[in-house]
């Protein structure tokens, strides 16, 4: 569920080899993002897929899939 | 009626046998009226009302937020919402000042009445606001119910003090109140008497050599104002802590599970690690509703947009505890701190890389160690009288002797000046005591469980806590340090 292409982003932005990412991963389950990390993933994942989200819609997120989701809604 | 009082005692047994004998649709119904009449029996008129303004106008803004689909006008009725819990918070927290400032010179006849406390007020607006913006959000369902929403807000074990509850975590269980369930009170009481321990033998036993100190530091030693620093780190904790256990003690009397609110917060190894041990409902509360918000905003400021979030957040913290400069420089040094490890971080996993000690297993005791020494740094403002005794505490704590010669000052100056002012040394031997008690209470808290020992093995340690509070407690009318905000 989670495409290859947002993996890479996330895995290259917190300097990991590789992390089992599915819809239901929650940030806090993947090392290196927390609180702190969190703008600076989001801004990475915008920056790499060329959109912007806006802030509700980043505070409304709950896992990888709704960002996930967020992300396809965005390229369409 | 305090949580350590004795009307406290007996009013919690009352509704509790109130609220098993109703049928359990109106158990919500005891509950509340229960807390309006706790927070009345305090004698301070205004906070009612203000309660009231409060559950009236986050009740109805809450359910304009969810059945309007507009999205502006959705944000409209969020931010009045907002608005509202700002004006009645600080109207209530500046009404002194702002009578002031209509009628200067303002006296008001008390008639045995207390018209400017602030008790409860900083908790429940807090959790008005997070309730409206978990609204907004979707991530929670208003409450049509206007007597659980008005529970909700105001149940009486976290009235005062907090914690501060989110709608996803308390409105369900008011939505099904069980029956009366012996293990929960069991523990219930166990957790309250634990609680009051702390608060009775612990704090209060801490507390009148930190005063003595704190009252006057120029007539201190450093040695005595390092002492009666870390006294107070532990005071601050006994006292909160142990007001936390006694919140959550009475509502597991109720079978309702409150948010733990401290996970040994001196074990953190680094400021970002305390933050979620410290007072976790509130830090939970500036995290999700002023650093998350103000962080997304700014991302493409990349550190220097989290390093400004953070100290807005911690500036709000600083200055949610009260509008004084102390308050304000214990708020910038967290956020200082914190802003330090975001930007040093690369820099500091290197040395540790270089250094080889990566993976050494006293790099997190050497962390630990820093961290609490840098929390304890940050507790002078909060206990300082005014900014200049913190700051002079702050730069005296490796000067030795006292900076007033005389007889008087020599005997007061030292350690043991301040044991003979702040009390005898069998009141530091009893303090001894209290805090050996607290420390294996701790320990043995997170390792037996103890519904799972025999019973002789439980009831020895029932009777061990009642016999420690019996004859360690040092009760006085003073109040819980966290009452003041």
């Amino acid at each position: 569920m989670i495409k290859p292409d947002l993996k890479r982003v996330i895995l290259q932005e917190l300097k990991l080899d590789d992390w089992q990412m599915e819809a239901e991963t929650l940030a806090a389950e993947i090392p290196g993002w927390d609180s702190l990390s969190h703008a600076s993933i989001i801004l990475a994942v915008e920056k790499a897929f060329g959109v912007r989200f806006s802030n509700v819609e980043v505070l409304k997120l709950n896992n990888l899939g709704d960002l996930q989701r967020l992300l396809d809604s965005k390229l369409q | 009626m305090y949580f350590d009082s004795l009307h406290y005692i007996m009013f919690v047994p009352a509704v509790l046998a109130a609220y098993q004998l109703m049928p359990s649709r109106w158990r919500w119904a005891v509950l509340l009226s229960a807390s309006i009449a706790f927070y009345a029996a305090l004698r301070m008129p205004l906070l009612v009302v203000a309660w009231t303004l409060v559950v009236l106008t986050s009740y109805w803004l809450g359910r304009r937020i969810s059945d309007e689909s507009n999205g502006i006008r959705r944000r409209t009725y969020l931010w009045a919402g907002v608005a509202a819990q700002v004006v009645i918070l600080g109207s209530i927290k500046y009404l002194r000042v702002i009578l002031r400032l209509i009628v200067p010179r303002f006296e008001i006849p008390t008639a045995g009445m207390d018209w400017f406390s602030t008790l409860g007020i900083s908790y429940y607006t807090l959790q008005a606001v997070s309730y409206l913006a978990d609204v907004y959000l979707g991530t929670a369902k208003p409450e049509r119910h206007f007597g659980r929403f008005a529970l909700y807000l105001g149940f009486f074990p976290k009235l005062l003090q907090g914690p501060i509850e989110r709608a996803g975590d308390l409105l369900p269980q008011l939505r099904s109140l069980g029956s009366f369930n012996y293990t929960n009170v069991r523990s219930g009481v166990l957790l309250f008497c634990w609680g009051l321990f702390k608060k009775v033998a612990v704090a209060n036993r801490l507390a009148p050599f930190v005063t003595a100190v704190y009252y006057d530091p120029h007539g201190y030693s450093g040695l005595s104002l390092i002492a009666a620093t870390y006294m107070y780190a532990l005071q601050i904790l006994a006292d909160f802590s142990g007001y936390t256990d006694m919140a959550l003690g009475v509502a597991r009397m109720f079978n309702i599970r409150l948010t733990e609110n401290f996970k040994s917060p001196y074990f953190a190894t680094s400021i970002a690690d305390f933050w979620r041990r410290w007072h976790i409902s509130f830090s939970r509360w500036i995290l999700d509703y002023i650093f998350k918000p103000l962080q997304i905003e700014w991302r493409n400021a990349r550190k220097v947009g989290v390093v400004g979030a953070l100290m807005v957040t911690f500036l709000f913290s600083g200055l949610w505890h009260d509008v004084a400069l102390t308050f304000m420089a214990w708020g910038l040094l967290h956020g200082v701190y914190l802003a330090s490890s975001v930007l040093l971080k690369p820099w500091r996993e290197a040395v540790y890389r270089k250094i080889g000690l990566a993976n050494h297993p006293g790099r997190r005791a050497f962390q630990g160690i820093v961290t609490f020494h840098l929390v304890a740094f940050a507790w002078i403002f909060f206990r300082a009288r005014s900014i200049a005794d913190g700051w002079y505490t702050a730069t005296h704590l490796f000067v030795g002797a006292a900076t007033r010669i005389s007889y008087a000052t020599s005997v007061r100056g030292g350690v043991m000046g301040a044991i003979l002012n702040g009390g005898s040394a069998r009141d530091f031997a009893m303090l001894g005591a209290a805090m050996a008690v607290w420390f294996l209470g701790s320990t043995f808290r997170k390792t037996v469980r103890l519904q799972e020992q025999p019973i002789w093995f439980r009831w020895s340690m029932y009777y061990a806590l009642i016999l420690a509070l019996v004859y360690l407690n040092a009760y006085d009318d003073v109040g819980f340090v966290y009452f003041q905000f």
